[in-house]
C-alpha cells in the first residue's frame, strides 16, 4: 500500500496522448486515448512509475500532419516524459523530427509506415502495431493457401501507408513465386466515402480476388464494404490486417460478412484469454469505459504500459535510457504477453487469419 | 486624417517590430509561445502570396497551397538529396516556384473570376497528384530528414533546431514580406494591377498590356508563399502531400478575408486570429470548425470587407457624432 500512497504524493509525469479525435478516424482514436486512460489507471492503482502518479495530457491530431506538429511541439513545451502517438502515418512522419528534437521519447502505437522506423530522423524510434513488411507476409500466406495463380485488384489508400502495404504484399507474392496478374490498382484519398466508380471499376475487372487497403476505420472502410457488397461482386473480399475493428464490423453491418482479414490480437481467444495481464487490462476497460477491447486499444494501452516498465527498469525517464530498454529488448508481462522489440524498435507479433460471420469475428485454426 | 512626419513614422513602425519580436517572450515564453508566433509569422508569409492575387488582381487563386508545397519541397530535395546549404535551398525554392507560376500564369492569361478559380485549383490537384507519385519527390512516404536550418551571413552562422530558434527566422521572413508587399502596391506594377482589376478599359486605354501585367503579378506573388514553405519545411524537418491540403488553402483564404483586403496587416492578423484561437483557446477539432464557420458566414454576410471594416465604421460613426 505504500506505493500507490507515494505515487499521489509525487509530482506526476506527463504523458502525451497524440491521436486523432475528430473526423474519420475520430471515434477509433477516442477508443485508443481511452484505452491509455485505462491503462494509466492500473499502472496509478500499482504505485505509478518510480514512485509518480501518470497524468495523461490528450490532444487531437484532426488526422493533418500540421496540426500534429502543432501538438507535438506543444506538448513538448509542457515538459512530458513520452509521447504515444500515431494513427494516420503521414502525421506521424511529420511528428517524428519534432519530437526527436525536443528530445522527447516517441512511441507510435498504430501507424505503420516504413519510414517511420527507418528514418534518420529519429534515431531511438519504437513501434507497437505490425509493420507493413509483416502484414504483407501473411497476406500473401493466405493468398497464396487459396490460389497460385489468378487476377488481382487492389484498392488502395493513396498514402505512406496504403502504397507500403501494396508494395509489400506484390513483394512477398513474388518471393512466393506466385503470379498473379494485378488487373487494376484503384488508389484513392484516405477521407473518400464514395466508392461508386472504384466498385464499378471493380466489377468490370473479373478478379479472383479484391485486396482493400482502407484504414479510414470509420467512414471509409465500412462504406466500401456496404458497396461492394451492392453491386454483386462475387470475388473474395480481402482487408490488409488490421483495418476490420469491430467498430467497422459494426458500422459496416451485413456488408462486412464474409470479408477475410488477419489481425494481431483477439482479447477472447488464445494466447491472449490466459493472459493475466490481458485479463486485468480487459477488466479494466469493461469496468471503466463498458467497452470490450479491440487490437487499437489494446497497442495503445501497451504502448504506456511498455514504457512505464522500461522506465522502472532503467530507473530514469531520460528518453535514450528508456528508448534502449526497449530497442532490442524483451519486455515481459504486457497485454500481447513477452514481447521482443527488435533493434530497429518493431515490436514482433503473432498473427491469425479471421472472417466474419453474422457480424462476429471468427478466427481460423 | 493627419500623417506622422517621416522619421516619427520611421521610429513608430521600429519601436512596434521590436516590440512584435518579444511578444512571445512578452506572452511566457515558453517554447508553446514561440510555436504558435513562429507559426503565425510563416503561414501570414504564405497567405501574403494569396492576398497579392486576391486584393490586387482580384481573383481568387486556389494554387497558392502548391507554391507553398513547391518552396518546401525544393528545400527538402536540396538538403536532403543534394546536401545543399539553407541558402541554395531558399534560391531553388524561389526559382521552383517562379517556374510553376510562369507555366501557371500562361495557362490561366485567359481565365477569369470562376474559370480561373478552377484552373488554379485543377493545377494544385496536378502538382499534389505528382507528388503523391513521383519517387523524387518522395512520393507518398514524402521526404525526412531534413537538417536544422543553417543560415551563413559571412563569418556568422545561425542555427535553427526549436521553436524559440526559428522565431527570428519567421520575424525577419514576415518583416521582409510585408515591406515587399507594401513597396509591391506603391510600385508601377501595383497600381496597374489595381487598374486593371478594377477598370480593365481604363487599363487598356493607358496602355496597360492586362494580361503581361496579370503574368507579373502572378510571378510576383508566387515566391512570397514559397519563401514560406521553404521555413516551413525546416521548421517541419519533414514535406509530404499534406502540405497541398485544403488545410493550407483555407487558411490562406481565411486569413486573407478575416480582416480585409487590401489591408497590409490584414492577412498578419487573419492568419494570428486563426493559428492564435487554435493554439490557446482551441475548443476541439468540431469547436474550432463551429467558429471559423460562424465567423466566415457572418463576415461574409455582414462584413464582407473583414473585420477592419467595422473599426473603420465605428471610426467614422464617432466623428458623424
Amino acid at each position: 500500500m505504500a506505493a500507490p500512497r507515494l505515487a499521489h504524493a509525487a509530482t506526476p509525469i506527463g504523458i502525451g496522448v497524440i491521436i486523432p479525435l475528430s473526423g474519420g478516424a475520430g471515434r477509433q482514436g477516442q477508443d485508443v486515448a481511452n484505452a491509455v486512460q485505462c491503462m494509466a489507471t492500473l499502472i496509478n492503482d500499482a504505485g505509478g512509475v518510480l514512485g509518480r502518479r501518470l497524468e495523461l495530457l490528450i490532444r487531437d491530431d484532426e488526422s493533418t500532419p500540421a496540426i500534429g506538429v502543432a501538438k507535438a511541439n506543444e506538448l513538448a513545451s509542457a515538459g512530458v516524459a513520452v509521447v504515444l502517438e500515431g494513427w494516420n502515418s503521414p502525421v506521424t512522419l511529420a511528428m517524428q523530427p519534432i519530437l526527436a528534437r525536443a528530445d522527447v521519447l516517441d512511441i507510435t502505437m498504430i501507424s505503420k509506415a516504413d519510414p517511420i522506423l527507418a528514418s534518420a530522423a529519429n534515431p531511438l524510434a519504437i513501434r507497437l502495431n505490425s509493420a507493413n513488411a509483416q502484414d504483407a507476409k501473411v497476406i500473401a500466406d493466405y493468398l497464396k493457401s487459396r490460389m497460385n495463380a489468378g487476377r488481382l485488384v487492389f484498392v488502395t489508400e493513396n498514402d505512406a501507408y496504403g502504397n507500403g502495404a501494396q508494395h509489400g504484399i506484390e513483394e512477398e507474392t513474388k518471393r512466393l513465386g506466385l503470379s498473379y496478374d494485378i488487373v487494376k490498382t484503384l488508389k484513392f484519398p484516405f477521407p473518400q466515402t464514395d466508392f461508386r466508380v472504384e466498385v464499378t471499376s471493380i466489377h468490370d475487372a473479373k478478379p479472383d480476388a479484391v485486396i482493400v487497403i482502407d484504414a479510414n476505420e470509420g467512414a471509409g472502410l465500412p462504406a466500401f464494404l456496404q458497396q461492394y457488397v451492392q453491386a454483386r461482386i462475387d470475388a473474395p473480399l480481402i482487408c490488409t490486417v488490421g483495418t476490420v475493428s469491430p467498430s467497422v464490423i459494426e458500422t459496416a453491418g451485413a456488408a462486412a460478412n464474409g470479408l477475410i482479414s488477419a489481425d494481431i490480437y483477439f482479447p477472447e481467444t488464445e494466447p491472449f484469454a490466459s493472459n493475466r495481464e490481458n485479463q486485468r487490462f480487459v477488466a479494466q476497460m469493461q469496468k471503466q469505459f463498458k467497452t470490450m477491447p479491440d487490437k487499437y486499444m489494446a497497442l495503445g494501452a501497451a504502448a504506456l504500459q511498455v514504457w512505464a516498465k522500461a522506465a522502472a527498469k532503467v530507473g530514469s525517464l531520460d528518453r535514450k535510457a528508456v528508448a534502449e530498454a526497449i530497442r532490442g529488448q524483451d519486455i515481459p508481462g504486457t497485454i500481447f504477453g513477452d514481447v521482443r522489440f527488435s533493434a530497429d524498435g518493431q515490436m514482433a507479433h503473432h498473427y491469425a487469419i479471421f472472417t466474419v460471420r453474422a457480424g462476429k469475428i471468427v478466427v481460423a485454426g | 486624417m493627419k500623417t506622422l512626419p517621416a522619421p516619427l513614422r520611421f521610429f513608430s513602425i521600429a519601436a512596434l517590430a521590436l516590440l512584435g519580436f518579444f511578444l512571445p517572450r512578452l506572452l511566457g515564453g515558453s517554447s508553446h509561445a514561440y510555436d504558435t508566433f513562429g507559426m503565425i509569422a510563416t503561414f501570414s508569409a504564405m497567405s501574403y502570396g494569396l492576398d497579392i492575387i486576391l486584393s490586387d488582381l482580384g481573383e481568387i487563386s486556389l494554387a497558392h497551397s502548391a507554391f507553398f508545397a513547391t518552396g518546401a519541397y525544393a528545400a527538402a530535395i536540396l538538403s536532403v538529396h543534394y546536401g545543399q546549404g539553407a541558402w541554395v535551398a531558399l534560391a531553388g525554392a524561389v526559382l521552383a516556384a517562379l517556374a510553376l507560376a510562369l507555366v501557371l500564369g500562361m495557362i490561366t492569361l485567359r481565365t477569369r473570376e470562376f474559370a480561373f478559380s478552377l484552373v488554379t485549383y485543377a493545377a494544385a490537384v496536378v502538382c499534389m497528384n505528382i507528388a503523391a507519385n513521383w519517387d523524387f519527390l518522395g512520393g507518398s512516404d514524402g521526404i525526412v530528414g531534413i537538417p536544422p536550418l543553417t543560415l551563413s551571413l559571412g563569418s556568422a552562422s545561425f542555427t535553427a533546431s526549436q521553436p524559440r530558434q526559428f522565431w527570428p527566422f519567421a520575424y525577419v521572413l514576415l518583416l521582409l514580406t510585408l515591406y515587399v508587399v507594401h513597396r509591391f502596391r506603391r510600385s508601377r506594377l501595383g497600381q496597374a494591377a489595381l487598374m486593371v482589376h478594377m477598370n480593365p478599359r481604363l487599363a487598356s486605354m493607358c496602355g496597360l498590356a492586362g494580361n503581361r501585367v496579370r503574368l507579373l503579378v502572378f510571378l510576383v506573388s508566387a515566391p512570397i508563399s514559397a519563401l514560406a514553405g521553404w521555413l516551413y519545411a525546416f521548421q517541419r524537418a519533414y514535406v509530404g502531400t499534406d502540405l497541398f491540403d485544403t488545410y493550407f488553402l483555407v487558411l490562406m483564404l481565411t486569413g486573407v478575408i478575416l480582416a480585409g483586403r487590401r489591408l497590409l496587416l490584414g492577412p498578419l492578423l487573419g492568419t494570428a486570429l486563426l493559428v492564435g484561437q487554435k493554439s490557446f483557446f482551441s475548443l476541439g477539432a468540431y469547436g474550432d470548425k463551429l467558429i471559423l464557420g460562424t465567423v466566415l458566414v457572418g463576415i461574409l454576410c455582414f462584413c464582407p470587407k473583414g473585420l477592419a471594416n467595422l473599426w473603420r465604421r465605428r471610426s467614422h460613426a464617432a466623428v458623424e457624432k
